[in-house]
């Protein structure tokens, strides 16, 4: 079956420092495959160039087997590709329903904003996610770090991604609030997306996703089946870059 | 929620109030003549003001507006003088105000000169070509008709210079308030790196935006050179300090911590029936900067603490 999605060969520098050096991954749909390593590793930053937010220096991205050329997050999303960032990239003063459709904002048949079927649409994907949410007309500033994070998938989902980032989903959400984006990967999974989750919570990873790919100074230790590895191997790829049996080995493997 | 009305309307009230205070310990005051007059000086101050808010919108301050106001009344008033068509005159001060702004955009967006700077440059580069132009000396003159009419012409019995206000301030509300180019302009003042990672085009906004800016800047010159039949370097000085005072102070009200265009608009107003009021009761023209100044700095304190959400004012602090 064809990937969903296919890095080749990423190549990323920042002046003199190579933030990804040779990475490459690939992702099925209704696949969770989990992006592992320390921070600095370069997985954000192997992320951000398929989400848009940074050009490769080289390499090739295909999706669905067709060459796609990625410039921009509006070019990302194009290709059905939803980033959920870390820092939630929400905009603090703005509410709810602004927040979703920042960039897509809904027009009405003057060509004036629809703030009524923005409003409708937001408590109607809300209330899929998280059915307390009762804040639609306050600045997402106000609001809890779960509030903040189903506001962030909202945004994700409403527009029908077929492949979803999630860079630290849970990182600023407490353990009931964590469950919850849990619970909604899987939702999401079942439907067919295809979901990269950017991690370096490995119990997170292990219960979440299908595969892993460990990361390390920028170039890829390996890819494995969750299931064809423990977690203990697991830290070893990430911490020493030690590539398990189970494992298929990258470049940044050590020998 | 009378905590929440205070934060929203506090100041308009207080204008409303000195707006009664005038009306009650002035004789001439409340007279449909100064009052018309009051709303033709708001013109010049709302249209220039408005410019400004759009800039600062997106967080970027264009403290070139008057000086590019100046240049483009004096390219204006040149042309008129030496016999050219006057919609032509016209169409080059506009000209010259929407350059210089966009002038102002590609520093910013393009050389990354952060705008502070950037729009100083410019100022002085259009204060310099002013001078140049005019060699230092006004023209003044018995320009035609078709021109002054222009600013001192009325429709329907008001004068043309509030319909130019109501117009300009109409449509940049509808900008603003009501298109997705207009929602796209708040996102990137609000949160530069969320919006471009939502897909908006952030430097063009900006750079519209201090287009915009001087665009505004060259409707005001034409108006001002149209309004006095003349032009001369630095003409346009005067409003600079209550164009600022004006969106700043206008930014404590509506939208609190929000550069916004209703609280431009009627902090104007408020200020110039201040500077007005002032006058009518006998006070020396300098207590105006000296209040002017008060206010600006405590419209800013109070966008900076009261709220604190006013992004510029975080911006002014820190910059990357």
């Amino acid at each position: 079956m064809t990937p969903l999605v296919e890095m080749s060969d990423i190549h990323l520098a920042f002046g003199g420092i190579k933030a990804v050096d040779g990475a490459s991954l690939d992702l099925h749909e209704g696949e969770v495959v989990g992006l592992l390593g320390h921070n600095g590793a370069g997985k954000s930053t192997l992320i951000k160039v398929l989400s848009g937010a940074y050009r490769a220096d080289s390499g090739d991205i295909r999706v669905r087997g067709e060459p796609a050329h990625i410039h921009s997050p509006r070019d990302a999303r194009r290709y059905g590709i939803e980033t959920i960032y870390q820092t939630l990239a929400l905009a603090d003063n703005l509410d709810a329903a602004a927040n979703i459709f920042l960039g897509r904002e809904l027009l009405t048949a003057w060509g004036t904003l629809d703030d009524a079927a923005m409003e409708a649409a937001t408590r109607q994907v809300m209330g899929r996610l998280n059915p307390h949410f009762r804040r639609f007309k306050e600045p997402v500033r106000a609001l809890s770090g779960g509030q903040r994070q189903s506001v962030a998938i909202a945004r994700a989902i409403h527009f029908d991604a077929r492949i979803l980032i999630m860079d630290e989903p849970t990182a600023a959400l407490g353990p009931a609030e964590t469950r919850q984006v849990g619970e909604l990967v899987k939702q999401l999974k079942a439907q067919g997306i295809g979901i990269f989750l950017i991690s370096h919570d490995i119990h997170d990873v292990f219960d979440l996703a299908d595969r892993i790919s460990v990361m390390k100074n920028g170039r890829l230790v390996g890819t494995a089946r969750v299931a064809d590895i423990t977690k203990d191997e697991a830290l070893g790829m990430i911490i020493l870059g030690k590539c398990p049996p189970g494992a298929i080995p990258g470049p940044g493997a050590m020998n | 929620m009378t905590r929440r009305i205070l934060a929203r309307y506090g100041t308009a009230l207080a204008g409303v109030g000195l707006f009664a205070i005038f009306a009650v310990t002035s004789p001439v005051f409340l007279t449909p003549d100064n009052i018309a007059l009051i709303l033709k000086e708001t013109a010049f101050l709302g249209i220039l003001a408005i410019g400004f808010t759009l800039a600062l919108v997106t967080a970027e301050i264009d403290l070139s507006v008057a000086e590019v106001a100046s240049l483009a009344a004096v390219v204006t008033g040149a042309l008129v003088h030496g016999g050219t068509d006057p919609w032509i005159a016209i169409a080059a001060g506009l000209a010259v105000g929407t350059l210089c702004g966009a002038a102002n955009g590609v520093a910013v967006t393009v050389l990354n000169v952060p705008s502070l700077i950037a729009t100083l440059g410019v100022a002085a580069i259009a204060k310099g070509l002013s001078f140049m132009l005019t060699q230092g000396v006004a023209f003044v003159g018995r320009w035609p008709a078709s021109f002054t009419g222009l600013a001192r012409g009325t429709l329907l019995g008001v004068p043309n210079l509030i319909w130019w206000l109501a117009g300009i301030g109409f449509a940049a509300w509808l900008l603003v308030k009501w298109t997705r180019l207009g929602a796209h302009l708040v996102a990137t003042g609000e949160a530069d790196e969320a919006a471009r990672l939502a897909g908006i085009r952030t430097r063009s906004m900006k750079r519209l935006a201090l287009t915009l800016a001087g665009a505004c800047a060259g409707l005001t010159a034409v108006l001002l050179a149209s309004s006095l039949s003349s032009a001369a370097p630095a003409m346009a000085n005067d409003h600079f300090l209550y164009a600022i005072a004006a969106v700043l102070l206008g930014m404590s009200m509506f939208e609190p911590g929000r550069p916004n265009i209703p609280g431009t608009l009627f902090a104007a107003f408020t200020l110039k029936v201040l500077g007005n009021g002032l006058v009518l009761l006998g006070a020396e023209y300098y207590w105006q900067d000296i209040i002017l100044g008060t206010i600006i700095l405590l419209s800013v304190a109070l966008s900076a603490t009261g709220t604190g959400k006013a992004p510029f004012v975080k911006k002014l602090n820190v910059r990357r």
